[in-house]
């Protein structure tokens, strides 16, 4: 299982790169991104400000916006370019198969979200140099830094693969998981400011017990059940019979 | 009793209301080239997603290489190699690492997939070219890659479902070519599908013929050649009209009548004389000029059983 997930792994991380350096102003789109967050962005800001745990959401969520437009293509677009079937008459289990193709979009949106969180720490340290190295201090952006981007980058991934396994072609894919976040994010908005405004305060104030460190790991427990309950449902919908007669 | 690669009985599976594959029982000897014929829809493509495990029968049974399709699929498709309806080679990848991937993925030692992929590569005339992402290949050399992938890992059994597919004439007879080098170089057996009669007859060693999901006939194509094609008559002359087409095709010892290159082409069933059917040529206003006859080829054969089962 261990060398067809690597196997598997290798080919999609090729297949990954290849398409970026292939397609003409695609090729730049990474480096624009790790640009604006880790140079335009953190240029005028102060240490302390980029340095902070809430400053952290923006390379979180750009792990999972690179993601959304990389998980997209794992299933649907080997349908669209007819290799899913040749893939699937291969001796790959359906776990190395479906594991590996999740492995290999959260390691790019990860390493893309490192990368501006990298040169984001350099650019700040270089603007405001002071003859020390600014560096996040506390737990709560450490947390943020390390269980950030493959916990929330894993539930787009996750939900992806669920979204591309039944997708007929990669843009049906892309515009269901566009429409499928905005719901979620609008729902997530309208929902909270329609709640009562007691069980605002109630839940404000069991907020403000917890220590910051506490509410990122909260936040990522609940992320991580996510991620489970999306990968469970993805390895349900993952039948070579279905696939292939899809 | 040869070993089998190949067994199957009753094999069925039907797709809603369609029957695609209707009862099928064969037998494919280890180390056979078989070829598989029938026209587009004839459930070609099913029988092989059946025997490697793809999808379930709906009902019969079938054995490949000792295992059994409905349980077994793992096993099988660890032990064969199967080019099927697309090249299923990924273009963006160059063609080296396309046959890479499936060397990993067949667990082959690095050093023996490295000498494998020159062997093959440099047998395809494609050793060159490997480092191109395969995108920018000709359908030939795509469709020559795609052949050396699923005989990389030297598998007992591998599925090729109609490899020359989409070729032009000349691409097609280098890739025959190079598929009998390679299969009798490799000693596997070969599950071939082809409505190509010409490549069956030169590659394959066993046939059967299947339509609407109903096996008509197996056999060597010499076999089927001279037990359902009969004679094949080829008239010179004119006036061969569509009237006399129909009345010819009418005929008891016809089975097939068509006009080729300005040629009457007749296929005789066994034992029928040519004399009565030009006596209905010139009785409906045909001029004869020259009769030739000689034994019908497998495609005769083949045209012949879709017809009549068709009539029937």
């Amino acid at each position: 299982m261990n060398a067809d997930f690597i196997t598997v792994l290798w080919k999609e991380w090729k297949e990954i790169v290849l398409e970026r350096s292939s397609s003409g102003a695609g090729s730049y789109r990474p480096l624009i991104l790790i640009a604006v967050l880790g140079v335009f962005v953190p240029f005028r800001m102060r240490p302390e400000r980029f340095f902070s745990p809430e400053q952290l959401l923006l390379p979180v969520f750009l792990c999972a916006f690179v993601i959304t437009a990389v998980i997209a293509d794992s299933f649907a677009g080997e349908r669209e370019r007819h290799t899913l079937e040749t893939l699937l008459a291969s001796r790959l289990s359906d776990r190395a198969i479906l594991f590996g193709k999740i492995a290999a979009s959260l390691a790019y949106g990860w390493l893309i979200s490192i990368a501006a969180i990298v040169v984001g720490a350099i650019t700040v340290n270089v603007v405001n140099w002071n003859g020390q190295i600014a560096m996040y201090r506390d737990e709560a952006s450490w947390l943020i830094l390390l269980l950030g981007p493959p916990l929330l980058g894993g539930v787009v991934a996750t939900a992806g693969v669920l979204v591309s396994l039944h997708a007929a072609t990669v843009r049906q894919a892309q515009q269901t998981l566009a429409v499928g976040f905005m719901v979620l994010m609008l729902g997530g908005v309208f929902g909270s400011s329609a709640l009562p405004a007691e069980w605002k305060v109630w839940f404000a104030r069991m907020l403000l017990t917890w220590t910051m460190a506490g509410l990122v790991l909260a936040a990522a427990g609940v992320v991580l059940a996510i991620d489970l309950a999306l990968l469970l449902a993805g390895m349900a919908r993952f039948q070579r019979a279905r696939l292939v007669l899809d | 009793m040869a070993e089998l690669a190949i067994r199957t009985q009753g094999l069925t599976r039907t797709f809603e209301k369609v029957r695609a594959l209707d009862d099928l029982t064969l037998e494919v000897p280890a180390g056979s080239v078989f070829g598989f014929l029938g026209p587009n829809g004839a459930g070609k493509t099913t029988t092989i997603r059946l025997l490697l495990g793809l999808i379930e029968a709906t009902s019969g049974s079938a054995q490949v290489l000792g295992f059994d399709t409905r349980t077994q699929g793992d096993e099988i498709r660890a032990r064969s190699g199967a080019l099927l309806e697309h090249s299923g080679l990924y273009e963006r990848l160059s063609a080296e690492d396309n046959l890479r991937f499936y060397g990993r993925v067949a667990r082959m030692p690095k050093a023996e997939l490295d000498q494998r992929i020159q062997e093959l590569l440099t047998h395809l005339g494609l050793w060159d070219r490997r480092k191109e992402a395969v995108v920018k290949w000709s359908r030939g050399m795509k469709q020559k890659l795609a052949i050396a992938r699923p005989l990389l890992h030297r598998p007992g059994l591998v599925f090729l479902d109609e490899p020359t597919a989409g070729l032009d004439p000349v691409a097609a007879a280098s890739l025959r070519d190079d598929l009998a080098g390679l299969a009798s170089r490799q000693g596997a057996t070969i599950f071939l599908t082809t409505h190509n009669m010409a490549e069956a007859e030169k590659l394959c060693n066993l046939v059967a013929v299947i339509r609407q999901g109903k096996l008509l006939a197996v056999g060597s194509p010499t076999d089927l050649r001279s037990r359902g094609g009969g004679q094949r008559t080829e008239i010179a002359g004119r006036g061969f009209s569509d009237a006399m087409l129909a009345t010819l095709r009418q005929h008891a010892d016809v089975s097939q009548a068509s006009v080729e290159n300005g040629r009457l082409i007749l296929v005789l069933k066994n034992g029928a004389g040519v004399a009565p059917l030009v006596s209905i040529i010139v009785r409906e206003g045909g001029e004869v000029q020259e009769v030739r006859s000689g034994q019908g080829s497998l495609e005769d054969v083949f045209l012949t059983m879709m017809e009549e089962d068709h009539k029937e």
